[in-house]
């Protein structure tokens, strides 16, 4: 009944880049630029927001293991918080910037779920690759985002958390539930 | 140099693989969890998405009475991936099967499942060898009805106690801290009780159920369905909640109200007043009422205890009045439905103190006599001195809505206790049990 594990992955790779995308812009054409319209201070943290949501039913629905199932818990609840708290700033319901360190902390529990979920090593498989790879990813995107939240208007910050996002959709785009890599995919995995 | 020298340390590091760590993941069982099958299965196999290691005894197949029926060892076949264990000649009944197979990295991968040959199978939380529940699920399922009822009543409270009066700011603030902590408890426990649960069904120490397969559980089972039902319906109420605060439009919370009045019927339609023998549409509805009209009411005592009374001083007196006349309505409501789910599952008067069923049920209604005689004071004496302008600063009345409200927590870990317990076994005209039998 549920689509493949690789399409629910592009399906959130589609996400993060457009939640990327939006990132790379605004440190690309400086905040104030971005926030003339007033509704795209809203954007990025909107969907990032939505994505936790659109986690649960990931989260409750592959059930192959415990592990997994607490994974996608702990990553929808890092997305909601995150989207949650931007919000908030941006909204100005949260006005203490302690509630900017949301954000690496999220980058932080997801890459760690990441790579404590994954029990296989690098090159055991393209989706233990893909999976290390992503947690190595949001953990240095866990330190750009807290040098972010020092100075939040740094465009080397601003641009690396984009280009986190970015890479973190190129990793889920490259998922696929069974295929080789680097022309090699283990006895163990399957192959022949 | 030496910057150089420890990003080229740093990269290899990354890099290089650790030793082999493989998790192998199932891929499909025949027979598959829950089947009814018209003739009997010869073998269980189980594919897997690897090679794995598995010993004589890693497919265990035991009948409704734990009688083993397996017909030979364990073996693999298909490189490793898949393993196999004849069975003997099945007579009809519901069977049991456990497994547990090693990854290569040394990981105990498991998971049990039960069928039935003629028969419908029992869930796997009930098969052969099934334990539970333990004294810490108790302490969660508790946490798991306080954070419903924190949510539902709290929701509840401020849609139709505050209905229509302006509310301060810190009050709004400490509203939306409750039912928060309410919904994020419902999630978490919630996920806790399943995984706990499963715990019980797999008999395993947590440590090696992290790589339990939890599908049958999941898809197999009234109580899993009610999980993925309500994990997902809770995590929306969050979403409702957070829009709510975030754009200060009260009318948003009650997309969440009713979302949470309809998710607490999933409590309803996966315990016992939906699958033991006997239960009727009749004992899911009076199951319903029971839990929605309990989590009004202690919510709502939560609420004017911990936000009206020192939150909002001007809101005491108007609050007091409207809750007490809302809680004489709840508490009829879950008196009578309770007396009903008594008489409904205990056959004879003296289960009430024979059966476990009925001392747990005895010890929450002596705490519910003394939370209603509390609440029979604040209802008769409390509100009329209020109505009068008097006691509105009084630091008894306080403390009194407290105490009222902490009995109302307490009652709950007793129904924690109560919900797992199994009533007493009414006699039934059914010639051959279906179910597995618990050890």
């Amino acid at each position: 009944m549920e689509p493949p594990a690789e399409v629910v992955h592009w399906m959130f790779g589609v996400g993060f880049l457009f939640l990327g995308l939006c990132l790379l812009a605004e440190a690309i054409i400086g905040r104030e630029v971005w926030r003339r319209r007033a509704w795209r201070a809203y954007l990025w943290p909107s969907i990032a927001f939505l994505m936790g949501v659109l986690m649960w039913p990931v989260m409750v629905f592959y059930t192959s293991s415990a592990i997994h199932m607490l994974a996608h818990s702990a990553w929808a609840q890092a997305l909601m918080i995150a989207g949650g708290a931007q919000l908030g700033l941006v909204r100005g319901k949260l006005r203490s910037s302690i509630w900017e360190l949301t954000l690496p902390l999220a980058l932080l529990v997801s890459g760690l779920a990441f790579l404590i979920h994954e029990q296989n090593p690098w090159l055991f498989s393209r989706s233990a690759f893909l999976h290390h790879a992503l947690g190595w990813t949001m953990l240095i995107g866990a330190l750009i985002t807290l040098g972010r939240a020092a100075q939040p208007r740094s465009p080397v910050f601003n641009a690396g958390f984009a280009m986190i996002m970015i890479a973190t959709a190129t990793l889920l785009f490259c998922d696929r539930n069974v295929a080789p890599i680097f022309g090699h995919l283990s006895p163990l995995a399957g192959g022949r | 140099m030496r910057a150089k020298a420890l990003a080229a340390a740093v990269l290899v590091a990354l890099a290089l693989p650790t030793s082999a760590l493989a998790h192998a993941v199932l891929l499909e069982r025949v027979p598959t969890y829950g089947a009814r099958l018209a003739t009997a299965p010869r073998t269980v196999s189980l594919q897997f998405d690897q090679a794995v290691h598995a010993f004589a005894n890693s497919i265990d197949v035991r009948s409704a009475t734990g009688k083993d029926v397996t017909a030979g060892p364990t073996r693999t076949t298909d490189s490793g991936r898949e393993v196999v264990v004849p069975l003997r000649k099945l007579p009809k009944g519901a069977y049991t099967v456990r497994w547990h197979v090693t990854s290569n990295e040394g990981h105990v991968v498991s998971g049990v499942y039960t069928f039935g040959v003629r028969v419908k199978p029992p869930p796997p939380t009930e098969a052969y060898g099934a334990g539970g529940p333990t004294k810490f699920e108790y302490v969660a399922k508790w946490g798991y009805f306080v954070g419903l009822a924190l949510l539902v009543g709290g929701l509840a409270f401020r849609l139709l106690v505050l209905r229509g009066r302006t509310v301060t700011p810190a009050l709004e603030r400490r509203f939306y801290w409750i039912v928060g902590a309410g919904v994020v408890g419902s999630i978490e426990l919630g996920t806790l009780g399943f995984i706990l649960r499963a715990a019980d069904a797999f008999q395993l120490p947590l440590d090696q159920l992290i790589y339990g397969d939890l599908s049958p559980l999941a898809r197999g089972t009234r109580f899993g369905t009610a999980f993925i039902a309500m994990t997902l319906g809770f995590a929306m109420v969050a979403a409702f909640l957070f829009l709510a605060w975030l754009t200060d439009r009260t009318i948003l919370l009650w997309p969440a109200f009713f979302l949470g009045l309809v998710l607490c019927s999933g409590l309803s339609l996966s315990g016992h007043s939906a699958v033991d023998v006997g239960s009727s549409w009749k004992s899911e509805l009076a199951d319903y009422v029971h839990l929605v009209a309990a989590c009004f009411w202690v919510g709502g005592l939560v609420m004017l205890a911990f936000v009206v009374w020192p939150m909002a001083p001007g809101l005491r007196r108007e609050a007091f009045h409207r809750f007490s006349q809302l809680a004489a309505m709840l508490v009829g409501a879950m008196v009578l439905a309770g007396a009903y789910l008594a008489y409904e599952r205990l056959p004879a008067v003296s289960d009430l103190w024979q059966a476990r069923y009925g001392q747990v049920l005895l010890i929450k209604s002596s705490l519910v006599v003394l939370a209603l005689s509390w609440g029979a004071l604040h209802h008769f004496v409390v509100a009329p001195a209020l109505e009068r302008g008097r006691g509105v600063g009084s630091r008894a009345i306080a403390r009194s809505l407290r105490g009222e409200s902490a009995v109302a927590i307490a009652i709950l870990l007793v129904v924690a206790v109560l919900v797992d317990a199994n009533p007493p076994a009414k006699p039934v005209k059914q010639p051959v049990p279906t179910s597995a039998v618990k050890r």
